[in-house]
């Protein structure tokens, strides 16, 4: 670290005692020191472009032993990024007093901007003018894409559904995940180990997942061996009678219903576990105050649990909508979705985009989805304005 | 790195509404009644039935998973023939994953820790500094997650290979960075920013403001207030977010067949897993214990991390 | 202090240079060997790497890499590389389009003319190849499924024959059944196995987000037969409307199969939720539950693997209607963009060369026969793939065959609305067929 990092005081005693970064006295110098300094100024660049350069050309080699290329890949992208801070702080710190305060937000907030503008901004901008233009995106076309998206009844289906998806998901997983994290957390015994449970399916890869729900939700006819689906499983050897294509079920948006079950599955460790984080964030002695009061469980549960976290939830179910409302894999490759009456926006954005090539549909469905966010936007604004207030 | 700074975290509630000093954390207030115990059990069975027809799956011999349901094999749990390790033999035998496992790390952890801190530098800046377009710059990030990843595959190849110019004045050259390890990291950390930015904001910026205020009172500098105050107060929150984002560049599949491509020297271990399916085959003995395999690291990480995530929390109560 | 400040400030000024002169190090290569695209290979030294994209499967694929490395990569200053994708039609739209696609092999002629248009697929004239010297090698008839615009954008690499009807031989024989010769013998026959107690055919439609193609190929085969190749190129051409009297006519004869009671195992609406992989199974029970099933030579890699080829179970043509046709797929390979160097013309020359993909034939795990009239039968060790291959090189030399349709219409329709409306018909019963060729009809974008 530098010299300046080195006066610091211990972080447990802040904020008691400052630290004394910017009265450092002048250090006397030697010309020793000027010399050392002058050979590490020329060494350092000349070692660091000489090092970095084998680096890159390392990395793309792709012939040298592969744990290597590994570890010089991890050492530069972990290290990289730490440098690149501290030096861009470092370079603040060397501007005039005045400018100091303004630029260093800039600093940083800079790298994650550029790379969002990028990585995220560009492609929205590009797909918006896209959405104006024809199947190639060569001519305008007005507002035509736009007309197939709300007059298409696969669209309209789609649209339909996400709907209910972004209200069933988000629902269900929200409270599961907050009762279970509150029930958990007085579990004196295994709480790391139920939390991991609830939590295991993040960490399946999609491709695992499909597998997983192709084992439930399978379907074989009569003659075609015996049925590997747990659920016609549980069907034929409970209740007898014929196996059911449960993915065909279309009656009561049944079928709607079975694929949201899956993200349930999927995201509801999410919620849990940042959820559970807030909760674990409450003080004790308010709880215990409340109990004392006479407070049953469930009053606590209302009146300290939920409205102290409440900040948390509202991430929690943004996230959780916003997710919702980009669901796209579950849906593509669980039978056809249009036949089976189970289009969301994402699929047909990527069925439009990708599989038809048509890249002004694809693109207007997308733009209804960026569109479609904005109320969560506005309700969030609201919420973080009232945290800005009360903290 | 959050891991890295073992430093105690000084007294303080993280919470915004309530600024009591803590109380010592008994245990009396952990009483787990029968309801509760029941309700987790049932909660935690209905999650786990899935993922054990996927263990059963895996162990299981090729014809049994074919012509009869996973249930039926925990009917005779002690009949030898009905359990088999070969689907691991052959999982690990075909499509290189040894090589895939190290790509997959090559991936991951870069594409874990740069938007991890990115995002925490970005989150202090939108919580306790002062600029101009904060609320409006803060808004657009958290709406950009909405972006579906795949509008942006193409815009981002095509950037990478030919560079954008207006005219003929090129401001991006082409890095041609398709294929390599650094285009991956930094398409990544593009999308997994904006969940990194709201989740890091919302708990940085319930910090009390007290001790913020207080530090820049007596003179620290936000470099130093960031790193030495707010870094470690917020481990649960760095951790959780390095467990989603390590969980979601370790099983991503897509992202890493557009930028770092499939042959045998490139694919990650999703894509060897991906292509175990094949475009007509259900292998399905192969692909459950190909899941299993690389379920490990994630949650290996998962479980080491939790430590810290609770410890941040407790520890601060514990002391006051 | 100041002076360290000086040390951070060269030392980032170093680091973009580096960067700098890292990224100005590859647009020298690949500019020169842009720049050379249109000439031919061996002109200039290259050091490049060719990176071929296939929706094979990646122990097929594995395969291929080594005869690559021993074949090509051996003699040559480049490295070709095999690259197994599984969801190839999303991958394939995103490389080409974001320009970053050396060479694929696509199964889906019908996706090439946007690309073409949007110059995000360079020409096999512009990559120099002798168009005559092609159409000889591997059939004018296939070779003209890659035309666009007075160009041709693919070079045929790969083919597989459709019209098969797969059979348990043994229990077949052992029942004293007849491989039917005419369609009118094939209804006889499975009249005959119905009468026997047993469902004759058994199929299954379900392919995820894929689901319906198998029907599309019944449709095909159909259609090849009773309406004849010159109605069947205007089908595809959409020359002819989709709800054209000929195309009905085929959705009739399908729903005669699936629509008969006790002809479709489970039924036919059941066929729409069986995993196509899966549909053949009940074949090889014992007694079979099924006996006919048609779909093309890849479908032998599902069955048991103790089931034997030419003993177990065997396959015959899909008998003639009122003409002979031959129904087959394959893959078109693409250069992308990025692929416009002469490495990669080099790469293409080699890789359809009879010794190359003769090689390939030998492969167990492939599927795939080869279009190079010149790869005998005996290459393939595999029985079915060698009777296959005689099969397609007898029709490419004729030019009888002709290419799925469903892969040469525009993706909306033979990637979509078909697949729907046929799955939509197997669930609904005959009375739904005109609704559904309407509907596909409409789908045809303008």
């Amino acid at each position: 670290m530098t010299d300046d990092d080195a006066e610091l005081a211990p972080a447990e005693q802040v904020p008691e005692n400052a630290p004394e970064a910017a009265t450092v006295p002048a250090e006397v110098r030697s010309p020793w020191t000027i010399v050392v300094r002058v050979v590490a100024a020329i060494a350092i660049p000349v070692a660091g472009y000489l090092s970095l350069s084998w680096a890159f050309g390392f990395l793309r080699e792709g012939t040298a032993n592969r744990l290597l290329i590994v570890l010089v890949a991890i050492a530069l992208g972990v290290g990289g990024v730490f440098f690149a801070f501290w030096a861009m702080d470092r370079v603040v710190d060397w501007l005039p007093d005045r400018w100091r305060d303004t630029v260093r937000p800039y600093v940083f907030v800079g790298p994650a901007l550029v790379i969002l503008s990028v990585f995220l901004v560009y492609p929205v901008i590009n797909t918006i003018i896209m959405s104006f233009k024809d199947a190639q995106a060569k001519d305008f076309v007005g507002l035509d894409n736009y007309r197939f998206v709300f007059t298409d009844a696969s669209m309209l289906r789609s649209i339909r559904n996400t709907a209910m998806w972004i209200v069933f998901v988000p629902l269900v997983s929200v409270t599961v995940g907050l009762v279970f994290a509150t029930l958990a957390d007085r579990l004196r015994h295994g709480e790391a180990v139920a939390k991991s449970l609830i939590f295991l399916p993040m960490a399946i890869s999609f491709v695992g997942a499909a597998i997983t729900w192709r084992l439930v939700y399978s379907y074989r006819p009569a003659g075609f061996g015996s049925n590997i689906g747990l659920l016609n499983g549980i069907k034929v050897g409970a209740f007898g009678g014929d196996p059911i294509a449960w993915l065909s079920q279309q009656q009561w948006n049944f079928n709607n219903l079975l694929l949201m079950v899956i993200m349930v599955w999927m995201q509801t460790g999410f919620a849990m576990v940042v959820l559970s984080s807030a909760i674990k964030a409450i003080p004790s002695e308010i709880v215990e105050a409340a109990r004392i009061d006479g407070a049953s469980e469930l009053q606590v549960f209302w009146r300290i649990v939920v409205p102290t976290i409440m900040p948390t939830i509202v991430v929690v179910t943004t996230y959780m909508v916003i997710n919702a409302m980009k669901v796209f894999d579950i849906v593509f490759v669980m039978g056809n979705a249009e036949s089976n009456h189970t289009e969301v926006i994402a699929e047909r954005m990527i069925r439009w985009f990708f599989i038809q090539s048509n890249d002004g549909r694809g693109a207007a469905i997308a733009v209804v989805l960026f569109v479609a966010v904005i109320p969560v936007m506005i309700w969030n604004v609201r919420q973080f304005r009232q945290q800005e207030m009360t903290r | 790195m959050s891991v890295t700074t073992p430093v105690p975290p000084p007294d303080f509630t993280p919470t915004p509404t309530v600024r009591a000093r803590r109380g010592h954390a008994t245990l009396d207030t952990r009483h787990a009644g029968w309801f509760t115990r029941i309700t987790i059990a049932v909660v935690v069975l209905l999650w786990l039935i899935p993922t054990l027809g996927v263990l059963v799956t895996s162990l299981r011999p090729v014809h049994l998973v074919e012509t009869t349901g996973w249930w039926t094999a925990l009917a005779h749990p002690f009949r030898g023939a009905s359990w088999t390790l070969q689907n691991y033999r052959d999982a690990l035998d075909t499509g290189g994953f040894q090589n895939a496992f190290l790509n997959s790390l090559a991936v991951t952890v870069p594409a874990t820790v740069i938007p991890v801190t990115l995002a925490a530098f970005a989150a202090y800046a939108f919580s306790w500094m002062e600029f101009r377009g904060r609320q409006f710059l803060f808004v657009l990030v958290v709406g950009l997650l909405v972006v579906p990843l795949q509008m942006a595959l193409i815009p981002i190849s095509r950037l990478y290979i030919d560079g954008a110019s207006i005219g003929s004045f090129r401001f991006i050259p082409d890095f041609n960075l398709n294929g390599t390890f650094l285009g991956i990291w930094l398409a990544h950390t593009g999308f997994g920013l904006p969940l990194a930015v709201y989740l890091l904001r919302n708990y940085i910026g319930s910090l009390p403001s007290s001790i913020i205020e207080s530090a820049k009172i007596d003179g620290a500098d936000d470099f130093t207030i960031f790193w030495r105050l707010v870094v470690p107060l917020s481990v649960p929150a760095l951790a959780a977010f390095t467990i989603f984002q390590f969980l979601w560049v370790w099983n991503d599949l897509l992202v890493a067949y557009v930028f770092l491509g499939g042959t045998s020297s490139t694919r990650v271990l999703t894509i060897a897993l991906a292509n175990l399916v094949g475009q007509h085959g259900e292998n399905w003995q192969l692909l459950t214990s190909a899941a299993f395999i690389s379920m490990t690291l994630p949650l290996v990480v998962f479980f080491s991390l939790q430590r810290y995530f609770v410890r941040g929390l407790t520890a601060g109560s514990v002391k006051g | 202090m100041k002076k360290s400040r000086w040390v951070v400030l060269v030392a980032l000024l170093a680091i973009f240079a580096t960067l700098l002169a890292a990224c100005g190090d590859d647009d020298d290569s690949g500019g020169s060997s842009g720049a050379t695209g249109t000439t031919l290979a061996g002109q200039k030294k290259n050091t490049g790497k060719v990176t071929l994209m296939s929706a094979g499967e990646q122990n097929e694929t594995d395969a291929y890499q080594k005869i690559f490395d021993d074949l090509i990569n051996s003699k040559v200053d480049y490295k070709a590389e095999v690259e197994s994708v599984s969801d190839f039609e999303q991958q394939f739209q995103i490389r080409a389009k974001g320009g970053t696609l050396d060479v694929a092999a696509a199964p889906q002629p019908g996706a090439l003319p946007k690309l073409a248009d949007a110059g995000q697929i360079v020409s096999l004239e512009d990559m120099g190849f002798n168009i005559d010297e092609l159409n000889n090698l591997v059939g004018k008839s296939f070779m003209d499924l890659g035309v666009y615009k007075g160009k041709h954008w693919g070079l045929p690499t790969n083919i597989n024959l459709k019209s098969m009807v797969w059979y348990p031989k043994k229990a077949f024989d052992a029942k004293g059944y007849q491989v039917p010769k005419t369609w009118d013998e094939l209804l006889a026959l499975s009249d005959k196995i119905k009468a026997d107690g047993s469902a004759p055919w058994c199929m299954g439609f379900e392919s995820g987000g894929a689901s319906g193609w198998p029907a599309t190929d019944w449709m095909e085969d159909i259609m090849l037969r009773t309406a004849g190749v010159d109605t069947y190129d205007k089908w595809y051409k959409h020359e002819i409307p989709f709800n054209d009297p000929s195309v009905k006519k085929a959705g009739e004869l399908f729903g005669k199969i699936l629509f008969t009671p006790g002809y479709v195992l489970g039924g036919a609406a059941a066929s729409a939720n069986i995993a196509f992989a899966d549909a053949p199974k009940p074949m090889f029970d014992n007694p079979p539950k099924c006996w006919l099933h048609r779909q093309a030579t890849f479908i032998a890699a599902q069955f048991p693997e103790t089931a034997k080829a030419g003993v177990d179970y065997d396959w015959f043509p899909f008998p003639p209607i009122d003409q002979q046709g031959v129904l087959y797929g394959g893959e078109l390979t693409v250069v992308g963009k990025n692929g416009n160097r002469p490495e990669v013309v080099d790469f293409l020359k080699r890789f359809i060369a009879q010794d190359v993909q003769c090689k390939m034939g030998g492969v167990a795990a492939s599927s795939r026969v080869s279009p190079n009239v010149n790869v005998g039968a005996d290459c393939y060790t595999n029985k079915i793939l060698a009777d296959a291959s005689t099969v397609l090189i007898d029709a490419l030399k004729n030019g009888t065959g002709r290419f799925d349709a469903s892969d040469l219409m525009p993706a909306a329709v033979g990637s979509g609305k078909e697949w729907t409306e046929m799955i939509n018909y197997l669930k609904n019963g005959p009375s739904y067929l005109d609704t559904a060729l309407n509907n596909i009809e409409s789908a045809w974008p303008k």
